[in-house]
C-alpha cells in the first residue's frame, strides 16, 4: 500500500504546485486591480447626466427629450451638467457600443470640466464610416476622473439601447 | 449488487448526504434564477409552453417519490427512488435548456441559433471523443461523459448568469471602464464559471464514485463538463455577434469568427483545460489516503482552474484583437501563449497518471493470472494492456466470428480491467464494495469467457 501512495506522491505535488502558482496569479491579479483602481480615489463627486437625446451631427445640438432608445439611422449625444463638477477636475466621457469598442468621446482626453461646462459639451455617438450607421445593442456611457495620468474614478454612467430595425 | 462497506469509515456514509446537500442547493439556486428570468429577464411567456415537458417529468417523478415511501418491498423503493431521481433530473434539465436557449439564443432569432448550435456539434463531439479517448485502459460510459457535457452545458451556464449579473451589479459597474473593470470581470468568470463546473465534477465523485477511479478519470469528466459549456457559450457569442453585425451584413462573418476561435482554437485550450484542471484535482483526492490531503489537492484543482481562466479573461484586457493579420496573429497565439502552460499541465497529470494507472493494473492483472482462477489468462496481460492489441484482437474475433464476437471480446475485456481496477482500489482501501463483490467480478468474468 505504501509503494502505492509513493507512486501517486508526485502527482499530489505537482497539483499542490499548480495550487500555490494559482494563488500568486490571482494575487498579482489583485495587484493589477489596485493598480488601475487604487483605493482611496473617491472625490465624493457624481456627474449628472440630464439625458442622451437625438442629436444634429450639422448643428451639434440635441433636439427633443430625453430617451433610452433609438433607431439605428438616428444619431444621438448625450448631455452632462458639467458644472456640478469641480472646474479644475480632469475628466473624461466616452460611449462604448455592445463589442466594447469606443464609439464616442470627449475631446480632448482628459479635460478639465470647466472647460467643458463652458461648452456646454455634448457627447455624441460617431456612426463608423463604414457602417453608414449605428450597430444595434446596448451603448454605455462612462464619465471618468483622472488623476496621475489615468483614470482613477466612476462619475457617472448611462444605457440606451440602439435597436436592431433601421 | 452488493451494497455494504468493506471498510467503513465514518465519512464514507455521508458522501450520498453531501452531494444530496449540493444538490438541494443547486436546486434552490435554479429555481430563484428561473423565477428571475421570467420576472424580469428576457425570457418571454412562451418559453413556458416549451417547458412543460419539463414541468410533466418533475410531476411523473414526484408520483414515483409519493410511490417510493408508500411501497413497502424495498426492492420496489429503490427503483421506484431511481426512477424518481432521473426523471426529476432530466425534467431539471430540460426547463433549463428551454431557459438558456431563450437566454442566450435570442437575439438572432431560432433560425440563426439553430444554425450556430448545428455548427458546434460536430467539433463538441470529436472534442468528446478525444477526451473519453485518454482514458486508454477503461473507457468512462458515454451516458456518464454526455451527462457531464449537458451539465456544462445547462445546468452551469444557468447557474453563472446571475451570479455574474450581480458581481457586474455590485463590482464591475463601479470601477472605472479599462483594466479595472476587465479584471474585476475576469475574476467574476473565473470564480463563478469554474465552480458551476466544478461542482458538477464533484457531484460525480460523490455519487458515481466507483466510475471515478484516479486522476485519467477526473481528467476526463472535467474537460468533458468544460465541453458541454463551452458548447453552449459559442452559441451565445456566435447569435451575440450575429445579431449586431448582421444589419451591417457581417452577421455569418462575425459568426464564423466566434465559432473558429471557440470551437477550433479553444476547444481544448478553454474551457476544457479550465474544467479538466478541476477534475484532475478531484481524481488524485480519489487516491488520497487522508482527508485533509483530500480536500487540499481538490482545492488546488479549483484554483488553478480559476487562475487559467481569470489569466486567460484578464489577459484579454491587455491584448487588443482587431482585424489586422498582426492582431488576428495575436489572437490565435494568446491561446497558446496563456492557455498552453495549463494545457501542458493537464497533460502531464494525464501521462503520468495513465502511467500509475498502467503499472498498477498491470500488476494486478498478473497477480490475476497468476492465481490460475481462469478470469485472466497468463498470455491476455499483454493484450489488456495495449489498447491496440485490444483492438486487433477484437478485430481477429470479428473475422473468425462476426459481430457478435467482437462485442463479447469487448466485454470481456472491459470486465477483466474492471476486475483488475477492482482489485487496485481494493489494495489501497478505497473501495465500499465487500471483498464478495470481487468473486461476484471475477464470476461475470467467467461468465462472459463461456
Amino acid at each position: 500500500m505504501v509503494e502505492t501512495h509513493d507512486a501517486l506522491r508526485p502527482l499530489y505535488r505537482i497539483m499542490l504546485a499548480l495550487g500555490l502558482v494559482s494563488v500568486v496569479i490571482l494575487a498579482l491579479g489583485f495587484a493589477l486591480l489596485l493598480r488601475f483602481a487604487p483605493p482611496g480615489q473617491h472625490s465624493g463627486y457624481r456627474a449628472h447626466i440630464s439625458g442622451v437625446y437625438a442629436y444634429d451631427p450639422a448643428t451639434g445640438s440635441i433636439t427633443g427629450s430625453a430617451m433610452t432608445r433609438f433607431h439605428r439611422d438616428q444619431p444621438f449625444a448625450a448631455s452632462v451638467d458639467w458644472k456640478t463638477l469641480p472646474a479644475s477636475m480632469l475628466v473624461s466621457a466616452r460611449w462604448t457600443d455592445s463589442l466594447d469598442d469606443e464609439v464616442g468621446a470627449t475631446q480632448p482626453t482628459p479635460v478639465p470640466a470647466g472647460r467643458l461646462a463652458s461648452q456646454d459639451a455634448l457627447v455624441p455617438v460617431r456612426a463608423s464610416p463604414a457602417f453608414h450607421a449605428n450597430l444595434p445593442g446596448r451603448y454605455t456611457l462612462t464619465v471618468v476622473r483622472y488623476a496621475g495620468g489615468q483614470p482613477v474614478e466612476l462619475l457617472a454612467m448611462a444605457r440606451v439601447t440602439v435597436l436592431r430595425d433601421p | 449488487m452488493i451494497q455494504q462497506a468493506a471498510y467503513r469509515r465514518r465519512w464514507r456514509p455521508t458522501r450520498y448526504g453531501l452531494a444530496a446537500m449540493i444538490g438541494a442547493a443547486i436546486f434552490v439556486v435554479l429555481v430563484l434564477s428561473s423565477v428571475a428570468s421570467l420576472a424580469i429577464g428576457p425570457v418571454p411567456l412562451r418559453a413556458t409552453l416549451f417547458g412543460l415537458p419539463g414541468i410533466g417529468l418533475v410531476t411523473a417523478a414526484t408520483f414515483f417519490v409519493l410511490r417510493a415511501l408508500h411501497d413497502h418491498e424495498p426492492k420496489v423503493r429503490v427503483r421506484d427512488a431511481t426512477r424518481a431521481v432521473v426523471l426529476f433530473v432530466v425534467g431539471i434539465f430540460l426547463w433549463l435548456a428551454v431557459l438558456d436557449v431563450y437566454t442566450f439564443t435570442q437575439e438572432a432569432g431560432p433560425g440563426v441559433a439553430t444554425a450556430s448550435a448545428i455548427a458546434c456539434m460536430p467539433t463538441t463531439a470529436i472534442g468528446l471523443l478525444v477526451i473519453r479517448r485518454f482514458d486508454r485502459n477503461e473507457k468512462e460510459p458515454w451516458r456518464l461523459v454526455l451527462v457531464a457535457a449537458l451539465w456544462g452545458a445547462i445546468v452551469s451556464t444557468s447557474l453563472v448568469v446571475w451570479a455574474e449579473s450581480v458581481w457586474d451589479l455590485v463590482f464591475t459597474a463601479t470601477l472605472v471602464p479599462g483594466p479595472a473593470a476587465d479584471t474585476s470581470a475576469a475574476y467574476s468568470a473565473g470564480i463563478f464559471e469554474e465552480l458551476a463546473k466544478g461542482t458538477a465534477v464533484v457531484l460525480l465523485y460523490l455519487v458515481m464514485r466507483d466510475e471515478i477511479d484516479d486522476v485519467v478519470d477526473g481528467i476526463v469528466y472535467g474537460a468533458a463538463v468544460g465541453l458541454g459549456f463551452n458548447f453552449m457559450e459559442s452559441v451565445a457569442y456566435m447569435t451575440h455577434q450575429y445579431a449586431i453585425l448582421a444589419p451591417v451584413g457581417l452577421g455569418p462573418a462575425g459568426a464564423a469568427g466566434q465559432w473558429y476561435f471557440r470551437q477550433v482554437v479553444g476547444l481544448f485550450f478553454g474551457h476544457a483545460t479550465f474544467t479538466a484542471l478541476i477534475g484532475a484535482g478531484i481524481g488524485i483526492a480519489r487516491q488520497m489516503p487522508l482527508l485533509s490531503q483530500r480536500l487540499l489537492v481538490t482545492a488546488s484543482g479549483f484554483l488553478a482552474a480559476i487562475a487559467a481562466h481569470f489569466a486567460w479573461d484578464a489577459w484579454q484586457a491587455f491584448v487588443l484583437v482587431g482585424s489586422s493579420s498582426t492582431q488576428l496573429l495575436v489572437a490565435n497565439a494568446r491561446y497558446v501563449m496563456v492557455i498552453g502552460p495549463f494545457a501542458a499541465a493537464v497533460l502531464l497529470l494525464l501521462v503520468m497518471g495513465q502511467h500509475v494507472e498502467g503499472r498498477a493494473l498491470r500488476r494486478h492483472l498478473g497477480v490475476e493470472a497468476a492465481s490460475g482462477l481462469g478470469a485472466v489468462l497468463p498470455n491476455e496481460v499483454a493484450v489488456l494492456m495495449s489498447p491496440w492489441q485490444r483492438f486487433l484482437a477484437r478485430l481477429a474475433a470479428l473475422g473468425r466470428g462476426g459481430p457478435g464476437a467482437y462485442f463479447r471480446l469487448a466485454r470481456l475485456q472491459r470486465a477483466q480491467l474492471h476486475l483488475a481496477m477492482e482489485q487496485w482500489h481494493r489494495e489501497r482501501r478505497e473501495i465500499d464494495q465487500p471483498l464478495a463483490a470481487e468473486d461476484a467480478l471475477r464470476g461475470h468474468v467467467l461468465e462472459l469467457r463461456g
